[in-house]
């Protein structure tokens, strides 16, 4: 049996420890949905109210690209998995410079993070950054809730934690339909980029050196996006959102980069009205908001998608070549495909009608064309086999391809950086009709940019 | 691609017994595979030694070959079978390594079967580790820098060149075996030439040491299409230079940053590409040095492994299954996941909560071997875990393990060793977390705790929190805890319990029952506190898609997510961890019980925490609770589900234990009702009814302290068999000969079970020991099957062969033997099965223990009969009867012997005796069948050492006791042609008995000895009995060295004499072409099968 007396100073060193490790931070936060959810918590980044279209996301490693990717402009993101913070943070894996999401989710903040790259804790970036933050709260139960019941305003606040008021200030609150959030993450002016990439020699192999000119139109543009272009061996230039396609000519670019963005793509008008100029005046690739882009210039329509897809592991067919990628993937809004004009069926394995739910197509490995009013032949090159949605489109008379999803990752598996070769490809050589610089074998060259 | 229509018939290889390295997590993948292949209409002939699995039950294949895993045997069943394909990634390496021997000799070819999953190149790229290395250059990946090694020489050649510590890995062999750390060239000689013993290739890879460095695994799946996709990450909680079987393991990867992840997973899969690894799934393990980021590949396994069972059900992916699918021809995307049924499994699954592993280990078991951990396997068994955070997670597993412990300390068994403080501190050993605590509770700081233990401080720091929130409580007043503190200590995984005990609420730090009370105390006002735990999905997918499946895992959160069910519903409770004592034989039990009870109409819940096993696979019972099985855990799951039944009496003694606690909860135990139990467990009751009813039992008495014992033995007289209550596989239980070693084993047994008496028998010496299964539904009992052992009474009945039909006993002995089980199985009461242990001495018949439960020995039994008992019990406990089930005489002649051996693990533990004795040793069981008893025995010899010596020279050596019945069978080893060499006293008897025989020195003696001859592969059997329990002594040298030098031997009279039959029968199998070996297949035995769904019907 112990002595009393070592007890008692073994008392005294836990009630320090308990202090030290947990008590500081018990500053409560609330969380309020615009369907009156509300989720109480502990407040784990900046004091303050913020409001956002809550979303959430599934990757298990990579919150640090998440919560500095500018997609998120205008989102609170829930982490799905419960440890967050644990190998801190630094400054070359940041995708941006700020911090473009309105607030951050987690189930379990790390205050002591541990790894060779770290620089600092989570917690103390978003602190810094004035992002408010909670944890502590049931993050499956509200990724449930936002599943079943949609993405939907919220806010989180640490100043007012009576949920009714909240709750009112939510409903008062700025959705993202209709608003154009690429313009407020947009750079202000057109840059070179110039990275220094050493930190990455741990596990990178140094950038090739420049083979091609690159202007890359910035709705929010990732650092990864600007790296893989760079391993590909472009040289890039980046200019705003909005820059007339005359300007970004100006260059003497041997292709366009379309970005990703944040929210709605129908309001970012002045760049898929770009996009028109350029097609078929230069080689063009687009990501993610820039895939929609593109798909606006066609005249696509646009759906929004109920909850989303944000996350790292989403199946990804490459229809022409029937292998499947898994994907990075965050967006919440899709080119819906039939909408782009009416199949052509000698091109597309006979058949005249469009399904609505395109794993219709993988399920056959047809990647069917469709006969587009303003552009010919647009031909559908990914399909997502989790719920059919439209991934990637190529136009077959014209030197244009894009993606849904993120061949960049950051955060997020590396499968589809061959998209960047694809371009190069485009950029080398293109003949109408053919979409072939696509047909990449994945596993050819898995390690080439690793060290 | 769809499924190959071209095969139809695909033979698959299981692994054989359990051993330490190899154990039941390739039941799951095989049985998994069994079972999808056979949905898609293939016809699968499978071998596999092993009868306590459920992949071994005549009704998972077409055709099921209870056979040794050989070349010769698999040989024989691909000439009478002749499938079209063989599957042999599901097998562990045994099955592999098979494979890869009738690849290599023509055979697959000469009969034209086609290999699938895997070809001989890719295995072979995957397995050696040259290959392997130059494969990993040409990718650019890094290995270790290392060389092999032949001879000595070249090792030491090799370490010094690399400095030292070398880390040293014998090729081709299991878990690690033979394998090491060496500081100096001392450690290194003595590991160098075990491994090149080991070895099947006589080759030692020498390596530069990456101790310290953090630890990875990745589980990968491809297709033939070349999709290729992670199942899991799994980090390694101890640093590099401990086993990962040994290492305590968490998924996912916790401390990787994005960058590092994403380069571990395309390295995985150019990895798999590159070994060529065609389709199935495959495990690769990483180094990673904490200061910089290097990343060193360490080995891969191209196929489905240990860490394979561990992913899927930390995942809920089912590797083995979709290895299975992929294999016959479909892609990823074709396979629908299983969980979500609307999503492929193409995908990379994704948690929201957090997996610990932690292995079980045995080394109580055997004493002189060394505990600390190492890079060779020495666990027995695993326990996983999941929680929200892992901080409750761990504290779940450590309660897991059954290892008396209640979580991380503060729950009165914290016993620390002053002296060596720092050293247990540093140095991994399974009690090194309690000793982190320890240090962490004493102010060390996280960075410190890092340091000494080399563990990522992201763990230390868990530790230091969950420490931090127990000290918080110490000796607080339960009722003022308020509910923030209630809630954070659940949330960091303390068990009410540690609740109980850091309060003292009831008294509780000062005894068990108190403890209880306590846990009670805790349970009741963290409810009016509104502290409950919720129980929430495993679903792939991390809530993004909706799922089907009901496979659940408690959490104190907000929102709960099981689904309500009209039907009536039974819960069975499975056997935690792996042990020895309590292995997969119960898991079948279990498995059977969950087949039988949903045919019957109920809606099945199944509560464990061992991953390895088919009871875990979230298909085997409609609702899967992963959660320990302790009375805190259970009762949770109890009161959310609100099960009609619980049953208690097939998973061994660990749900057995919770029998009266439920009960006094008010749960209904469905079957034998805990008052029977109680009254076969207590000695004292249960004497008084042998008694009562006239049964003969060996004399005994019960003592609690040395001098007690003393009293008693003289009262009964040596020799006496002295154990403990209430344990299990015989622990702590040895015969002792003398006063000065009873008082011996007194100062020791206090330590193992305080609260409990120890009992003294007297010991039936040279008794015929007999095992007896059977069922009884209240008014009808139904003999399952009467074993009797080959070694005499003194040996664990687990470690002991045995064979069905008996061979020996006379039909007198055998009705008496049915009559005394008959008449006790209803004056217990039991519902259900029961086991009985007899000793038959100077033909009387005693009775020596009862269990009223499943045995060990029921899948053996079943598979020997045809009778699936453990269904059978099943429908007993739902109420059915013995006549319902229409099952065949239980005293028919069956025309065919079935023996069951036993397999020792004394390989993975140098320095500990050999000896069997009353305390059960071994880790997994084979079976043989065949139609005389010799034949059958050979086959189970075969099956563990895969070769019988049928020639050559056999070292005699008995004590004095055995000198007279030796001549026997050293004549008809001499008759079968072996010469004989023997130490003085056993030369004498053979000499006088006209055996011609050589002399030889021993082991103490002069050399040339024995010794050498056996070291210099001189010996080829050896039969040495020992007497007595000084093991220390010329017969532990002997024992030891037959062990290192992997010599084949015998430790009783009874086992030499089998032995020797076994020996004729190889010979004349070889010489004669006589078919005494012929490979039979259960489905060519009589079997029966209730037509459960039918009576259900009827009932209703």
């Amino acid at each position: 049996m112990r002595e009393r007396a070592v007890q008692a100073t073994e008392k005294q060193i836990g009630v320090q420890m308990t202090e030290m490790t947990m008590m500081d931070r018990m500053k409560p936060a609330l969380l309020v949905l615009e369907d009156g959810t509300s989720f109480t918590g502990i407040a784990c980044g900046a004091d303050g109210e913020s409001f956002g279209e809550i979303c959430f996301n599934t990757s298990l490693v990579g919150y640090q690209e998440v919560i500095s990717d500018p997609s998120y402009a205008g989102q609170i993101v829930t982490m799905t998995y419960p440890h967050i913070g644990n190998y801190g943070v630094n400054a070359a894996d940041m995708q941006s410079d700020h911090l473009a999401l309105r607030g951050l989710v987690v189930h379990d903040m790390c205050y002591e993070p541990s790894n060779f790259r770290s620089e600092r804790s989570l917690p103390a970036l978003l602190s810094e950054r004035g992002v408010v933050a909670i944890e502590g709260i049931d993050t499956r139960k509200l990724t449930r809730h936002i599943r079943d019941c949609g993405m939907q305003r919220a806010a989180i606040s640490t100043v007012d934690l009576d949920a009714a008021s909240l709750l009112a200030k939510v409903k008062d609150s700025q959705g993202l339909a209709g608003i154009n959030l690429a313009s407020t993450v947009s750079c202000a002016s057109a840059y070179h980029y110039d990275e220094d990439l050493h930190d990455f020699d741990f596990a990178k192999k140094p950038a090739p050196p420049h083979r091609y000119r690159v202007v890359a139109y910035d709705c929010g543009i990732k650092r990864g996006i600007l790296r893989g272009l760079r391993d590909a061996g472009c040289d890039v230039t980046v200019v705003p959102w909005d820059t007339p396609a005359k300007e970004a000519l100006s260059y003497d670019p041997d292709g366009i980069f379309f970005s990703n963005g944040p929210g709605d793509p129908e309001p970012v008008e002045a760049t898929y009205g770009t996009v028109r100029e350029l097609i078929g005046v230069k080689p063009i690739f687009g990501i993610c908001l820039g895939n929609q882009m593109i798909a606006l210039a066609a005249g696509s329509r646009i759906e929004k998608l109920k909850f989303g897809h944000h996350g790292g592991n989403q199946p990804v067919m490459n229809l022409r070549t029937g292998r499947v990628e898994i994907t990075a993937q965050n967006h919440g809004f899709g080119l819906v495909f039939p909408s782009l004009g009416a199949l052509v069926p000698e091109l597309s394995g006979g058949i005249a009608e469009h399904a609505d739910d395109l794993r219709f197509w993988s399920e056959k490995k047809i990647a069917p064309v469709v006969e587009n009013a303003r552009y010919g032949r647009i031909q559908l090159t990914h399909v997502n086999l989790n719920d059919g949605t439209a991934e990637g489109i190529a136009l077959l008379d014209q030197p244009v391809f894009s993606v849904q999803y993120h061949p960049e990752a950051s955060p997020g598996p590396t499968d589809s950086t061959y998209l960047f070769a694809a371009f190069t490809r485009l950029m080398d050589a293109w003949t109408p009709g053919d979409a072939s610089y696509l047909d990449i074998d994945i596993a050819a060259d898995r390690l080439a940019a690793w060290a | 691609m769809p499924r190959r229509d071209d095969i139809h018939k695909i033979l698959l290889i299981g692994s054989g017994p359990i051993v330490i390295g190899q154990a039941c997590e390739f039941d799951y993948s095989g049985t998994q595979a069994c079972k999808v292949l056979a949905e898609d209409g293939f016809e699968v002939v499978l071998v596999n030694s092993n009868p306590a699995t459920i992949m071994t039950d005549p009704a998972m294949a077409a055709r099921t070959y209870v056979e040794p895993i050989t070349p010769e045997f698999v040989e024989q069943i691909i000439a009478k079978e002749h499938p079209d394909a063989i599957l042999p990634t599901l097998g562990g390496q045994t099955g592999l390594n098979c494979a890869v021997a009738l690849a290599e000799s023509g055979v697959l070819e000469r009969y034209g079967v086609e290999m699938i999953g895997v070809n001989l190149a890719s295995i072979q790229r995957g397995e050696d580790r040259k290959l392997f290395a130059e494969a990993m250059e040409e990718i650019g990946l890094s290995c270790a820098k290392s060389g092999f090694a032949y001879t000595i020489a070249e090792a030491e050649q090799l370490a010094s060149g690399l400095g030292y510590p070398v880390v040293l890995r014998p090729s081709y062999t299991l878990g690690g075996a033979g394998g090491g750390i060496a500081f100096n060239q001392d450690e290194l000689d003595a590991i160098v030439r075990q491994g090149l013993d080991l070895s099947p290739v006589s080759e030692v890879l020498v390596e530069e040491s990456v101790i310290g460095w953090k630890e990875y695994e990745m589980e990968v799946m491809r297709d033939k299409a070349g999709n290729a996709i992670i199942i899991c990450s799994i980090e390694n909680f101890d640093a590099m230079g401990v086993h990962t079987g040994d290492s305590i393991t968490v998924a996912p990867a916790q401390t990787l940053s994005d960058i590092e992840y994403q380069r571990m997973r395309v390295a995985s899969l150019a990895i798999l590409e590159k070994v060529g690894v065609e389709t199935g799934g495959s495990n690769v393990q990483f180094a990673i040095n904490p200061a910089d980021g290097r990343m060193l590949v360490i080995e891969m396994n191209p196929r489905v492994s240990r860490s394979s069972a561990l992913a899927s059900k930390a995942t809920g992916f089912p590797i083995a299954k979709a290895a299975a699918k992929l294999a016959v021809g479909y892609t990823l995307d074709e396979i629908v996941n299983d969980i979500t049924r609307k999503t492929p499994a193409c995908f990379e699954p994704t948690i929201d909560y957090t997996v610990v592993k932690i292995p079980r280990f045995a080394f109580e078991k055997f004493k002189g071997a060394d505990a600390t951990l190492t890079t060779r396997m020495k666990a027995v068994g695993e326990v996983m875990s999941i929680g929200s955070t892992f901080e409750e997670a761990f504290g779940k597993a450590v309660r897991s393990l059954e290892k008396g412990r209640e979580g991380l300390g503060c729950d009165g068994h914290d016993k620390i060793d002053e002296t060596r403080f720092n050293r247990f501190l540093s140095q991994p050993t399974e009690e090194r977390i309690f000793y982190m605590a320890e240090a962490l509770r004493r102010g060390y700081s996280v960075a410190d705790v890092a340091d000494l233990t080399k563990i990522d401080p992201w763990f230390v720091q868990r530790l230091a929190d969950i420490v931090a929130v127990q000290e918080s409580l110490r000796d607080r007043t339960l009722t003022d805890l308020s509910r923030e503190e209630m809630l954070r200590a659940k949330r960091y995984g303390l068990s009410d319990r540690q609740i109980a005990w850091l309060t003292d609420v009831n008294g509780a730090q000062h005894d068990r029952s108190a403890l209880e009370t306590g846990e009670m105390s805790v349970r009741m006002c963290r409810k009016l506190l509104g502290v409950q735990p919720v129980f929430k999905v495993v679903d792939t997918c991390a809530a993004e898609f909706e799922s089907e499946t009901n496979y659940y895992y408690k959490t104190y959160e907000d929102e709960n997510e099981v689904r309500p069910c009209d039907k009536p519903k039974a819960m069975i409770l499975g056997a935690g961890p792996n042990r020895i004592g309590q292995g997969i034989e119960f898991d079948y039990c279990c498995v059977h019980a969950s087949y039988a009870l949903s045919e019957l109409g109920y809606e099945t819940i199944m509560v464990n925490c061992n991953p390895e096993t088919v009871s875990t696979d979230y298909d085997t019972s409609d609702r899967l609770y992963f959660e320990p099985l302790t009375h805190e855990d259970v009762l949770d799951i109890v009161e959310v589900e609100k099960p009609d039944g619980v049953v208690v009496t097939l998973g061994g003694q660990t749900p057995l234990k919770l029998a009266h606690l439920l009960e006094a909860d008010g749960v209904n135990i469905m079957g034998t009702k805990p008052e029977a139990i109680d009254l076969a467990e207590d000695r004292d009751r249960f004497s008084a009814l042998l008694d009562e009813m006239g049964i003969a039992y060996p004399e005994a008495g019960t003592a609690s302290s040395a001098a007690e014992a003393v009293e008693v033995a003289k009262h009964i007289g040596f020799p006496l068999l002295v154990r403990p209550s209430y344990v299990l596989g015989g622990r702590g239980m040895v015969i002792a000969y003398d006063t000065q070693y009873l008082e011996e084993y007194m100062a020791e047994a206090a330590r193992i079970t305080p609260d409990h008496p120890v009992y003294l028998d007297r010991f039936l010496e040279s008794a015929v020991e007999l095992d007896v299964d059977a069922l009884c539904d209240g008014e009808q009992v139904y003999i399952g099957g009467i074993l009797e052992h080959i070694e005499e009474a003194g040996i664990h009945s687990g470690d002991s062969a045995c064979c069905t039909p008996p061979f020996t006993l006379s039909q007198n002995i055998i009705s008496q033997i049915r009559d005394i089980t008959t008449r006790l199985a209803l004056r217990i009461g039991v519902r259900g099965l029961m086991n009985i242990q007899f000793a038959i001495k100077d033909q009387t018949v005693y009775i020596i223990e009862v269990n009223p439960r499943a045995s060990r020995t029921v899948p053996f039994v079943s598979k020997a009969s045809g009778v699936p008992l453990a269904k059978c019990a099943a429908a007993l406990m739902a109420g059915y009867s013995i006549a319902d089930l229409n099952l065949p005489p239980d005293d028919r002649e069956l025309d065919h012997y079935s023996v069951k051996e036993a397999v020792m693990p004394f390989g993975r533990f140098p320095g500990s005796d050999t000896v069997l004795g009353p305390e059960m040793k071994s880790t997994g069981e084979v079976m043989g069948v065949a139609n005389d008893f010799p034949a059958a025995y050979a086959k189970t010899a075969l099956a563990i050492d895969y070769s019988l010596p049928t020639k050559g020279t056999a070292f005699i050596s008995v004590c004095d006791r055995d000198k007279r019945s030796i001549v026997a069978i050293a004549r008809d080893l001499s008759k079968l042609g072996f010469s004989i060499l023997s130490t003085t006293g056993t030369y004498h008897a053979l000499k006088a008995a006209g055996i011609p025989c050589e002399r030889v020195n021993k082991m103490q003696e002069q050399r040339p000895n024995i010794g050498d001859d056996l070291a210099n592969g001189h010996v080829d059997l050896m039969i040495n009995t020992p007497f007595g329990q000084r093991t220390r002594s010329d017969g532990y040298q002997l024992r030891s060295a037959a062990v290192r030098y992997g010599v084949c031997y015998v430790t009783t009279l009874d086992a030499a004499n089998a032995m020797v039959q076994a020996i004729e029968a190889v010979q004349q199998s070889a010489d004669e072409k006589v078919t005494r070996l012929d490979t039979i297949a259960l489905q060519d035995l009589a079997q029966w099968q209730p037509d459960l769904a039918g009576l259900a019907k009827e009932r209703r």
